[in-house]
């Protein structure tokens, strides 16, 4: 490690810095890729069919069809990039990079592993090492922003159904998050810290002192505001593809499209790593006291996975709602759940001092 | 005349939605397991340039004029199936022939051109209802495409043909018996 760092003329920590943003996101961004084809795939054997099996490497090499990420990636390239005459040109530009960049930043606290020591220097896994004062206040607030990439798109496309998909979709977002950060709030209060590092560490490894046995109401509570706040099925309304033709990314081709979808994909990767580390007990490898780096990582990779396709699993199950229900819901249940969520473990701390 | 729709009275269980949505997803992981376990070939879908249906009985596909042992065509240009025909594609011309000498006397009919264009053809199986001779029949290929017009015009041998390969005989593009002028009785 000091050896390259100097090759490249750079200190260790910066050099550490630049590595992990270099795996943190590209590895993100490759399971978004991956998990665009596991939904198609996913989604064909959950209704009976077959879904992409047949792109090929170089017309032989047929890999259960994964080389269709490549296909779809090539063909997506070289698509004519059009814009609608009066759409709002720079907006229309900076739409997909403001729902993408938003979505991958999330990631940046979450931390994929064990911490460890070597040449008396500590390294953390995660982006941003734990103790920098923002905690997991930081993928709250950057979740905050995906609105702006919906509505953004909505807004320069110039279109009827793609405005009403961007503001039916802000409308859920905001309304969702409020429900959200109550349930990470009780969270906060139990463990005493912000920090993911220290939510991780008081979750311990035993199975059943992690979050999800000990905030149940918590757990659904912020697992539904995931969905709303990741714009997926039950509450796709952004999209709505049935009613209001694509949505928000309507107008959107070529590139731009897929940048848009593949931020969809990226979101979905940080909501289930949100999951994993609140509620999952982050990179805790259950009933193993002291696991190794790898075997962390390993536990959060599998844990990250999990929930990602536990995402495509309930959109292939659940009906969307009607728009009125997901208002209901998010307001009249979500957020006096979370709410009555928080008062009881206050009254549980109280209770226990 | 009104009908009353019946409301379904949900039970608690079903209006805390967390229920329900897990039975559901018990259904659709059922469903995912039961796929991924089954291979691909033995799935519902028809992979279908790899496999093929195996149409039904009395599907009613490509038509095959029949022919005899020897190689003869079956029909005798009756043109009862162009008249049967309800899309006006079947186009026939006939010709006599004969195995023996003109001065035996004895003749036959068969098409000389035998024309039907598919890009009409409706498959309605008239045409086979119609023939007196069975010489018409159609069959169970349904893979009648080509890339231009002409070659769905398909003449006397290529109706001959059609199911040559499937039934493993061969292909003729030629009457076993040759034609005769036509006889002018002098009288
Ligand atoms: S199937 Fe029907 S339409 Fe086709 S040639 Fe025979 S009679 Fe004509
Ligand atoms: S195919 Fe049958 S109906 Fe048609 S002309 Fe020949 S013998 Fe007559």
């Amino acid at each position: 490690m000091d050896k390259l760092a100097s090759l490249l003329h750079l200190t260790p920590a910066l050099l550490w810095m630049a590595l992990k943003v270099i795996i943190v996101f590209a590895g993100v961004m490759s399971l978004a890729a991956i998990f665009t084809w596991v939904e198609r795939r996913g989604s064909a054997m959950i209704q009976d069919r077959i879904g992409p099996n047949r792109a090929a490497l170089f017309g032989k090499i047929r890999i259960i069809g994964l080389a269709q990420i490549l296909a779809d990636g090539i063909k997506m390239f070289f698509k004519e990039d059009l814009a609608p005459t009066d759409a709002n040109r720079n907006l229309f530009w900076l739409a997909p990079f403001l729902a993408f960049v938003p979505a991958l930043m999330g990631f940046a606290i979450i931390p994929f592993g064990r911490s460890f020591v070597s040449g008396g220097q500590t390294y953390h896994l995660s982006v941003l090492d734990p103790g920098n004062g923002m905690g997991m206040l930081y993928p709250l607030a950057i979740g905050g922003m995906a609105v702006y990439g919906v509505l953004v798109a909505a807004w320069s496309s110039n279109n009827k159904w793609s405005i009403l998909g961007g503001m039916r979709a802000s409308a859920a977002m905001v309304s969702y998050e409020i429900g959200m950060s109550l349930a990470v709030v009780s969270i906060f209060m139990t463990t005493g810290g912000y920090d993911p590092a220290e939510i991780i560490t008081a979750q311990g490894h035993l199975p059943w002192t992690w979050n999800i046995v000990r905030q149940p109401l918590g757990f659904i509570v912020f697992f539904t505001c995931m969905f709303a706040e990741t714009n997926r099925l039950p509450f796709d309304f952004a999209e709505g593809e049935s009613e209001i033709v694509a949505g928000f990314n309507t107008e959107f081709g070529s590139m731009k499209y897929s940048l848009l979808a593949l931020a969809e994909y990226s979101h979905m990767m940080t909501a289930s790593a949100l999951i994993a580390t609140l509620y999952f007990g982050g990179w805790q490898v259950p009933f193993v006291k002291d696991p190794t780096v790898l075997m962390s990582v390993a536990c959060f990779l599998m844990k990250l996975v999990f929930f990602a396709w536990v995402f495509v699993w309930i959109r292939w199950t659940v009906p969307r709602f009607r728009y009125d229900q997901l208002m209901k819901l998010g307001w009249k249940r979500m957020l006096p759940l979370s709410m009555v969520n928080l008062v009881v473990h206050a009254w549980f701390m109280s209770q226990s001092h | 005349m009104g009908v009353i729709v019946k409301k379904v009275e949900l039970s608690w269980l079903d209006r805390t939605y967390v229920w329900p949505v897990m039975k559901g997803m018990a259904i659709t992981f059922d469903h995912f397991i039961r796929n991924l376990f089954t291979p691909t070939a033995k799935r519902y879908t028809i992979q279908y340039p790899d496999m093929k249906k195996e149409m039904p009985e009395g599907y009613r596909g490509l038509h095959e004029l029949k022919r005899f042992e020897d190689g003869a065509i079956k029909c005798v240009a009756c043109f009862m199936c162009q008249e049967a025909c309800p899309a006006r594609c079947i186009s026939i011309e006939a010709e006599e022939f004969s195995d023996l000498n003109i001065t035996q006397g004895f003749e036959e009919k068969r098409p000389a051109i035998f024309k039907i264009d598919m890009l009409r053809c409706i498959y309605c199986g008239m045409c086979e209802e119609a023939c007196p001779k069975d010489a018409i029949w159609l069959r169970k290929d349904y893979e009648v495409a080509a890339y231009d017009r002409l070659s769905m015009q398909y003449g006397k041998w290529d109706l001959m043909n059609t199911y040559a390969a499937a039934d493993g005989k061969e292909r003729i593009s030629q009457d076993p018996t040759p034609t005769v002028p036509r006889r002018t009785i002098v009288m």
